[in-house]
Parts: structure tokens; sequence; C-alpha cells
């Protein structure tokens, strides 16, 4: 390709029309749709991703509560988990979900007492990274509430710190494996 | 001139052509009223924007229903967010980059659907009206034939006049990538082109 070549390509896609008029009238479908209240908030996309933390959320609290039993002891290791409130726009995950997320967080303190002072470290430095981002996210959202992006990328922080948990459940049973070899 | 919105929605576009010099004012007081939920001036933006709006997602797509679709959707989107609009920028621009939004989210949402579309553009052949003619119909239909990713970086830097900065930024691409876009809808172009003879 010449530099010839280039500069008629260039200007004869200058001179493509740039408006198009529609070969219908596009307006009625935008008049119904907008005869409707603005903010749709809660979107069925939305809607579904929350559902799949909450159910993860809740199966693993299920889990643990059926391997572990409500007698084992709990040894404090890390400070109190910072959380702020799981708020999308005007809506909240609920109760359910915070009390999935405590039940996750006492299975934490758990795993972690049976890590190395290296591996614990590792996981508390992880879960502050995205426990931070949480409330940073948080704090954002108050002053945007409707901000899709933020409320997606809160959705994907809660997701991380669900993945964090789970991975320590993971690494903690593998040392026991070992030991029991 | 704002007497126009108390006029029947159908006449906007017919006085807009008229009063030309009066259109600046006029958007801005109709953003004004279209941002305190007044449909009616929104509906004369639409007519003031459409054309601009409906040629970029035929330009992105190269396809007219998915076009419509992503027109339609792209002026319900504005009408959502008129409180967010700051004047920051032309109008025109803001509803560009929400256009440009609506056609990568609904690409994104479905690789199905894109299937679909192509079903639909291979049992259905028939070109795009886009108003260009002789040569410039085949460099349209060439472009239309190129990569999605190529395709977009070519529409609006080539077709539209963005920058490479404007363009990655809409696009949510580097800047770099963006430069190598257009280098390869460049080359596709120019191979598409020779083989139907095209003088470029």
């Amino acid at each position: 390709m010449t530099e010839a070549k280039d500069d008629k390509l260039a200007e004869a896609a200058q001179r493509l029309a740039t408006e198009i008029s529609p070969t219908r009238d596009l307006w009625p479908g935008i008049a119904d749709a907008i005869a409707t209240p603005r903010r749709p908030g809660w979107t069925p996309m939305f809607a579904q991703a929350a559902a799949v933390v909450m159910l993860i959320a809740a199966s693993s609290a299920v889990t643990y509560v059926t391997v572990k039993g409500p007698q084992q002891a709990v040894t404090q290791v890390t400070p109190e988990l910072a959380f702020e409130r799981a708020s999308f726009g005007s809506h909240n995950l609920g109760p359910g979900f915070q009390d999935a997320r405590n039940v996750l967080a006492a299975e934490l303190d758990v795993e972690l007492a049976r890590l190395s002072p290296a591996a614990r470290d590792d996981v508390e430095a992880n879960l502050e990274i995205v426990q931070k981002a949480i409330v940073d996210i948080n704090r954002a959202l108050e002053q945007d509430p409707d901000n899709v992006l933020l409320q997606e990328r809160l959705l994907s922080a809660y997701m991380d710190e669900l993945s964090v948990l789970r991975r320590v459940g993971g690494l903690t049973r593998n040392v026991m494996m070992r030991n029991d070899i | 001139m704002s007497a126009l919105l108390a006029a029947n929605t159908s006449d906007y576009s017919q006085k807009m052509v008229i009063d030309q010099s009066d259109i600046a004012a006029d958007e801005a007081a109709w953003i004004g009223q279209a941002q305190r939920s007044d449909a009616r001036a929104f509906e004369a933006l639409y007519r003031l924007h459409v054309d601009k709006i409906y040629g970029l997602c035929l330009r992105m797509t190269g396809n007219v229903s998915e076009a419509e679709d992503s027109t339609q959707e792209a002026f319900i989107q504005a009408w959502n967010k008129m409180d967010k609009f700051r004047g920051e920028s032309a109008f025109a621009t803001w509803l560009h980059r929400i256009a440009v939004n609506t056609v990568l989210g609904r690409m994104r949402k479905s690789k199905r659907e894109q299937d679909r579309i192509q079903a639909v553009a291979e049992t259905m052949p028939t070109l795009p009206a886009t108003g260009d003619t002789g040569e410039l119909r085949d460099l349209s239909e060439a472009v239309d034939k190129l990569p999605s990713g190529a395709r977009h970086v070519f529409v609006l830097h080539a077709v539209y006049g963005y920058s490479h900065a404007e363009t990655a930024s809409m696009l949510g691409i580097a800047a770099g990538t963006s430069k190598a876009q257009l280098h390869r809808a460049r080359r596709l172009l120019s191979q598409q082109l020779t083989e139907q003879g095209f003088d470029a």
C-alpha cells in the first residue's frame, strides 16, 4: 500500500456520508420507551449478577455450617473486617447476604490460624486491598448512586472478596492434607 | 424560535431547516427542557440529531436492523441520562459517545445475537442505503466487511474525523491500538478495493 493510495483512501473516507436518514421513523419506539419513568435502576443483568453473588455466599455459608458444626472454637487473628453496606443505587444486597458473609468472615479467622505467617500475611494483604476497594466504591456510590460502572465495580469487588475467602478454605484444606500424610 | 415548542412536534424538522441560524440556541433550549422531562423537546433533539446517530450506528454495525435498534436504544439512554449532560462537550459529541457505547454494548451482549445478525446479513444481502454513490459505494461496502475492531476505528477516525485519542477513549482501547487498527483497516480496504478495481 503506497502513501498516495493511503491518502486517496483517507480522502475518500472523508467523503462518505456521515448523516444517513433511517428508512423508517424511529421516534414512536423511543416515545413508547421514554413514556415510562426515568432511572431503570435495578437492571435485569445486574439483578442476576447480584443473585449469583448471594447464591455463592449462601452456599458457602451452608457448607461451613454443615461441615464445621457450631461448637468450633474461633480464633481471632485478624482485625475486624471493614465492611460498608452492600449498596447498589437505592438497593441493598440485604441481610441474607450480610449474614452469609459474616459466617464466611468467621470461617476466615479459623482458616487463617492454620496458615503459615507468610501465607496469612499474603491473604490479609489481598483482603485489605479488596475491602478498601469496596469501601472506596461505596463512598463513591454515595455521591453518584446511579453510576452503573461503579455498581458493576462494587459487585466485582464483592466477588473478588468472596473468591479470596473461598481460596483461603482451599489453602488450609491442602495444608491439612499434607499434615495428614 | 422557542415558540416552536408550542407547535406540533411534526413541524419541528421542517422549521429547523428553515431557521438554521437559530439551531444552536434552539438546541440549548431543548436540552434544558428535555432535562426537565419534556418529551416534546427531546423529540426535537431527536429530529435534529437522528441522521448523525443513525449514520454512525449504520457505519459501525453495517446492518440496517441493528443500526435502527442501536439508534433507538442510544436515544432512550440519552433521555435517561439527560440530567447528566453538563454541556462540557457538544450535545452531538455526547450523543455520539452514547451511540458508540450502545453499539459496543449490544455487540458484547451476546455472541449468539451476533451470529444471528451475520446469518440475516448473509441471507438478506441488501446493502444499507448510505447515500454513497459510485466508488464511494464500493468503499462503503468494503468498510462493512472489515472486522469489527478495524471497522470501528476506521469509521470513527477516518470517516467521522475523531482523533486517535478520542477514538480510543470512545472504544475503550489504547491510542496505540487505535493506530494499529487503522493501519489494519487501510491494508484490508486497499486489498479489497484493488480486487474490485477501485482506484485508491
